[in-house]
């Protein structure tokens, strides 16, 4: 793999995803977030149709063009060469403004500001953490923990009980998805 | 199981899911149904009362009636025969009784099937062809076949269909047959029962004196240690109905009412009549109850007094092997010291056994060895656990668990990523050995089982025959196989039986010697010595033998499976033509009714609507542990149940509106109607993993301080409807039927 | 009918407090439809419109108006100069104590108001952060002050606000302010300009305030999502954009109020210190307004 043009991906295999809130608890654990703030999120579509339903695990793309990024009126967001997009916390506002450009719904707000309002934007950080200091304390209570400094995989995919959410290289794990579903047919 | 996860990743071309929700109850063996679909192409077939979320992944789904297991499989095995396309081969060299089987599947139409079950005939003969053109093809089944009136005859049912299509001992076939926790294939394997002595060994004189034997105590002293010394040999009450021990309202068989129960590692909330355990609680002069979280049995009582929690250390706080669900064994090692005054289970039990005066009896097994062929006394001091997994392995003969030292378990451990997924197999220093030494591992050179019942690899490769279990011939039939069915490597061409003391010399064509004479055990299964095994080794043979397999189980109030309507059946029609059982007099002490509660009334006039209990993928058994997490909780905060709009619309219910349901036996829960298409409007669906609330009457109060989980509700088990199974005494959870009301 | 306003907003206050602990509309339930809407032909395209706009015109336009609005009225300015009106005339009572505290108020928010939401506008330039993230609850603090001012302003005034013919004409001849003769100009007690100011301060003031609080309380449902057909998320896009482009009106109308008052007649602001106006300015820049007063013999 070449790591300079590696793109941090995620795909959730929705042939694979069961819906067993893995992810989304392993991310809410790992973090400390408060509870009914999901930086992951699991979903089924067509519920109890016969050959229409399905699950996925949805959070942060990390869009290559991310709008959150585009609309953001403090610029609070940077994307690493990596491809992952984080966010600085100290910057943001809380305006809600990346929540109404992002298609799936990823920006969260706790309620943690003066008198329960409205803080600062969360969001899934591909456990990257954030701009403090790589696993300073800092870092550690804004952004929770940073997986990716050690070397880690992020704790939702690493949990995943079927391997449907992959993350990684989006080229690379695009070609473990292209083979599920060249591989897969009916019938043998 | 008869397989492994990895197995049918690898080999399944088709897997037949029934009465199992592996998305929910067992995502990780899930996995492997999905990677068998990725890279064999395999189909998944699902059959449940319910669209679940495995049932979602499904190429085929069959919503089956609840209940009717048993006639479903009939309906396929009547288009396999009719067709001819059973396994002749197999079935006549492998097989015995198999006519008596296609006998009754005989009656089986799809149309007749299609009517029992409420599965369309065309769907019910695809499958069937499925089934019989799509090699190998394995089933797979969990509690929504075992928790029924009729479960024996439904785990009974699925093999015979393997047996039918021959997907008997072969990789990517078989049974496998799912456990829903973790080690409870362990706790099965060391028969946490009331029937039973570990490792299936059963309640016999025989089996008592052995195990005497092994912990090195008088086997009198035991017989001493029961009230009456019938009660020895007479199966104890069972999980299922022990509160009729308290409260007697049914004909129970001891000495005296029940007036103690100890609880350790046991959610007894998740057995069904829940009210009735409330009341037997109630009853109790002494609870005591030993678990890491609260049990929810201190919290549905409303006694006050008498009841003692005792903090009990977690699997991570203490050290040493569970099984998995395919028969291996993982050893795990202590991660932290027990917090706060939390001890180990077994600390807790040596504490009570200090305090009652048997201390040394309990733990002196663990300072025995097998020296010079002898049982004896090795040692005056013991370490836990390697002296009690030694303890197991030269005990536990029947399932073959004499391979699995400390040692050996330590090291598949520790040597972890050696391991192949896909076959089990070790690499380097664990060359040549499947992955936690899946049983029977005759000895401690032989490497595990990964696949049962497969002749094509020798015995001390993992290889073997059917058991000989049940004689060596019924009415006149011998029980053993042809000479076509010889386990590769072994010394004996065709059948043979289990080897015990008087047989070996002839079996396997050897002599003993004197001192071997008198030191070997009656049998394989009571062998201290290990020279059957040792003999057994050298001549490639399985020391329980070589036989058929019966689908007729002659000792069974139905030798072949039947179809019986459930206890509360939503077809009184059918309850006509297919009765269940007679009234049971006495089975684990107590009396079970059968046609008297199918009889008593047409259940399905007052209680229209089927009744279904599921598991919710975020919470276990009662909920337990679960509930005490906040992100768990946050799921399901609340008990609910699965109900179609166009069941509700009759009831004037929109979505989130609170109902009641009614069981026949009287009690009532208030739950939340969350509308759902995955239920078909004659039926609805509850999570069993909540407690905590007892028929609208919040009890969380009980809690002790600061331990109330973040979510309790009503128990589905309240309102579960009577019943049990006629040989295990299973209660049905799953086919039952109740009422709404809004509330 | 204000008892019954002030209820509505505190009980919607602690009922948003109450919902952030209930599962969110926007993060519910909710969430499936938003994401399979997003960007597809069927859907409302508020998302992608929305990112389109404030990333690429909602500042450049907000700086456009900050700009060239005050420099015309600088050439104006420099051009025609400051109308001026004899101070020694008869002075005309316009504005009693009451309604000149209210317009006080009014101002008071829009002081907080436009400086606080430009702020945010800006806020990249200003590094984000505390400052800004300040700035953002002034603005809600102001939008209170702003509320508790525009109710009486709307009800003791919309009256006298109400379109008449002079309006048509006052338009066709901008109000004279064009040129430097002193002519009469056709308007009651206020004039067109004054009509279109005031019902952008209450009509636009609460559709900023609708659109506002529905940003500010983002998960909170009163109804309006449902009314509109959309869903909460494209409620607030919605709202997002109709925020910014009322803004936009408003904040050039209050340049050119402010420029009105201060600089365009010369002493005219005295009219909302003292609540007399002089007689000359009445006489030609609300000509209908005297001749009625005349009529009355109120002059």
């Amino acid at each position: 793999m070449n790591y300079e043009q590696a793109r941090m991906k995620f795909i959730c295999d929705e042939h694979r995803c069961i819906e067993c809130f893995g992810c989304a608890v392993a991310c809410s654990e790992a973090h400390d977030l408060p509870v009914g703030i999901s930086r992951r999120k699991v979903l089924t579509v067509f519920e109890g149709i016969e050959g229409k339903e399905y699950s996925t695990s949805i959070a942060c793309m990390h869009c290559a063009d991310a709008p959150c990024q585009k609309v953001c009126p403090v610029d609070c967001f940077y994307i690493r060469e990596d491809g992952i997009v984080l966010h600085d916390k100290k910057k943001c506002i809380g305006c809600g403004y990346c929540l109404y450009a992002c298609p799936f719904g990823a920006p969260q707000f706790p309620k943690n500001g003066a008198f329960g309002t409205r803080g600062v934007m969360d969001k899934c950080t591909l456990c990257a953490g954030g701009p403090e200091e790589t696993n300073s304390a800092l870092e550690r209570q804004l952004y929770g923990q940073n997986r990716i400094a050690e070397g880690k995989v992020p704790i939702c995919a690493a949990v995943c009980a079927t391997n449907a959410l992959l993350v990684g290289d989006a080229e690379e794990i695009s070609a473990i998805y292209r083979k599920r579903v060249s591989s897969r047919g009916k019938g043998a | 199981m008869t397989n492994h996860f990895g197995d049918v990743a690898g080999h399944s071309k088709l897997i037949f899911i029934i009465g199992a929700n592996s998305a929910a109850a067992n995502p990780i063996g899930m996995k492997h149904f999905l990677q068998a679909r990725d890279r064999n192409s395999a189909q998944l077939v699902v059959v449940d009362p319910v669209f679940t979320k495995t049932a979602a992944k499904a190429d085929h789904y069959l919503r089956i009636r609840t209940g009717t297991d048993v006639a479903f499989i009939y309906g396929l095995l009547h288009v396999i025969f009719k067709n001819g396309w059973e396994d002749t081969d197999f079935i006549n060299a492998r097989v015995y009784g198999m006519d008596d089987i296609k006998a009754e599947a005989g009656k089986w139409t799809p149309e007749l099937t299609s009517d029992v079950t409420g599965i369309p005939a065309d769907k019910i003969i695809q499958v069937a062809t499925l089934l019989a053109k799509t090699k190998p093809a394995t089933v797979v089944w969990a509690l929504g076949i075992t928790q029924h009136s009729t479960g024996t005859s439904n785990t009974r049912i699925l093999p015979i269909l393997q047996l039918v299509l021959g997907n008997m001992g072969k990789n990517g076939g078989g049974c496998n047959i799912i456990r829903g926790h973790d080690n409870v294939q362990g706790s099965t394997d060391m028969c946490c029962l009331a029937d039973s002595l570990p490792g299936y060994y059963g309640l016999d004189e025989g089996p008592w004196k052995y195990f005497a034997k092994s912990w090195g105590v008088d086997y009198e002293w035991l017989k001493a240690r029961f009230a009456a010394p019938e009660w020895m040999t007479a199966k104890g009450f069972s999980l299922a109905k022990w509160w009729q021990g308290v409260l007697q309202e049914e004909k129970t068989y001891s000495s005296s009412p029940i007036r103690a129960l100890w609880v350790q590692g046991n959610g007894i909330t998740s057995m069904t009549q829940t009210a009735k355990v409330q009341e037997a609680l109630d009853k109790l002069d002494l609870l005591v109850i030993a678990d890491p979280f609260v049990n929810e049995a201190a919290v549905i009582t409303h006694q006050k007094d008498n009841i003692y929690i005792l903090p009990v250390a977690t699997q991570f706080e203490t050290e040493g092997s569970v099984t998995a669900t395919n028969r291996s064994a993982q050893w795990r090692s202590k991660v932290v010291e027990p917090l706060y005054e939390s001890r180990p289970d077994q600390e807790v039990m040596f504490a009570f056994a200090k305090k009652f005066g048997f201390y040394d009896e309990l733990t002196k097994g663990m300072k025995m060895g097998v020296k010079d062929r002898q049982l004896t006394h090795v040692k005056d001091t013991f370490s836990w656990p390697d002296d009690a997994s030694l303890e197991i392995a030269r005990t536990i003969k029947t399932i073959g668990c004499d391979g699995w030292t400390p040692e050996r378990l330590r090291k598949h451990q520790e040597n972890w990523d050696m391991f192949d997924p896909g076959t089990l197999l070790g690499s380097g220093p664990v060359a040549g050995e499947y992955y936690g030494l899946p049983w029977p591992c005759w000895d401690a050179k032989h490497p595990g089982s990964p696949v049962l019942y497969d002749i094509g690899t020798a015995v001390n490769e993992g290889g073997m025959g059917f058991r000989n279990r049940f004689g060596l011939e019924h009415e006149g039939v011998s029980q053993l196989p042809d000479r076509s069915v010889t386990v590769k490597g072994s010394r004996i061409t065709g059948g043979y039986p289990e080897i015990t003391k008087e047989n070996i010399e002839t079996v396997l064509g050897i002599q003993l010697s004197a001192e071997e004479k008198e030191r070997m055990g009656a049998n394989w299964k009571v062998d201290f010595s290990g020279i059957i095994q040792e003999k057994c080794r050298e001549a490639g043979v399985a020391p329980y033998g070589n036989a058929k397999a019966r689908v007729k189980v002659w000792e069974f109030p139905d030798p072949v499976p039947l179809h019986r309507e459930p206890l509360h059946s939503s077809r009184p029609d059918l309850v006509e033509k297919y009765p269940t059982y007679a009234d049971q007099k006495n089975n684990f002490r107590v009396a079970v009714r059968f046609i008297s509660e199918q009889k008593a009334q047409e259940w399905v006039k007052d209680f229209p609507v089927m009744l279904v209990t599921m598991r919710v993928v975020n919470l276990s058994g009662a909920g337990m542990l679960e509930r005490t997490s906040k992100y768990l909780s946050h799921i399901t905060p609340e008990m609910f149940a699965h109900i179609h709009p166009d069941l509700a619309a009759g009831k004037g219910l929109r979505d989130g509106d609170m109902m009641w349901l009614h069981s026949p036996q009287g009690t009532k829960i208030k739950v939340k109607a969350k509308f759902s298409s995955t239920v078909t409007p004659d039926r609805i669906a509850l999570p069993y993993n909540f407690a905590g609330v007892m028929q609208g009457v919040d009890m969380s109060s009980n809690y002790p301080d600061e331990t109330r989980p973040y979510a309790v509700g009503e128990s589905s088990n309240t309102i579960t409807n009577y019943g049990f199974d006629i040989i295990t005494q299973i209660p049905e959870y799953n086919a039952g039927l109740c009422r709404i009301e809004k509330a | 009918m204000m008892k019954k306003y002030w209820f509505v907003l505190i009980t919607s206050l602690l009922a948003a407090s109450i919902a952030s602990a209930a599962d969110s509309r926007i993060w519910g339930g909710m969430i499936l439809a938003n994401i399979l809407a997003y960007g597809q032909e069927h859907a409302t395209r508020l998302g992608p419109l929305f990112t389109t706009l404030q990333a690429f015109y909602f500042r450049k336009i907000f700086a456009g108006v900050l700009l060239c609005v005050p420099a015309a009225f600088l050439v104006h300015y420099l051009v025609l100069g400051q109308k001026v009106f004899s101070h020694d005339g008869e002075k005309i009572f316009v504005f009693s104590v009451f309604k000149r505290l209210v317009h006080w108020l009014a101002a008071l928010a829009f002081i907080i108001l436009i400086p606080t939401g430009l702020m945010m506008v800006f806020g990249r330039y200003l590094g984000g952060g505390t400052l800004v993230a300040t700035a953002r609850h002034l603005h809600g603090v102001g939008t209170v002050v702003f509320l508790v001012a525009v109710i009486p302003m709307f009800l003791f005034w919309v009256a006298e606000m109400l379109p008449t013919r002079d309006d048509m004409r006052w338009v066709l001849m901008a109000g004279g302010y064009l040129s430097r003769a002193k002519q009469e100009i056709p308007a009651g007690k206020f004039n067109a300009g004054q009509k279109m100011w005031f019902w952008m301060v209450t009509l636009g003031g609460s559709g900023m305030i609708a659109t506002g609080a529905a940003l500010y309380l983002q998960d909170f449902d009163y109804g309006a999502a449902s009314l509109l057909g959309l869903s909460q998320i494209d409620l607030l896009r919605f709202c997002a954009i109709v925020h910014n482009f009322l803004a936009m009106a408003i904040i050039a109308n209050f340049i050119t109020h402010v420029y009105m008052a201060l600089f365009a007649i010369k002493g005219v602001i005295s009219s909302m210190i003292t609540g007399y106006k002089e007689e000359e300015e009445v006489r030609f820049l609300h000509s209908s307004f005297y001749k009625k007063l005349k009529g009355q013999r109120q002059v």
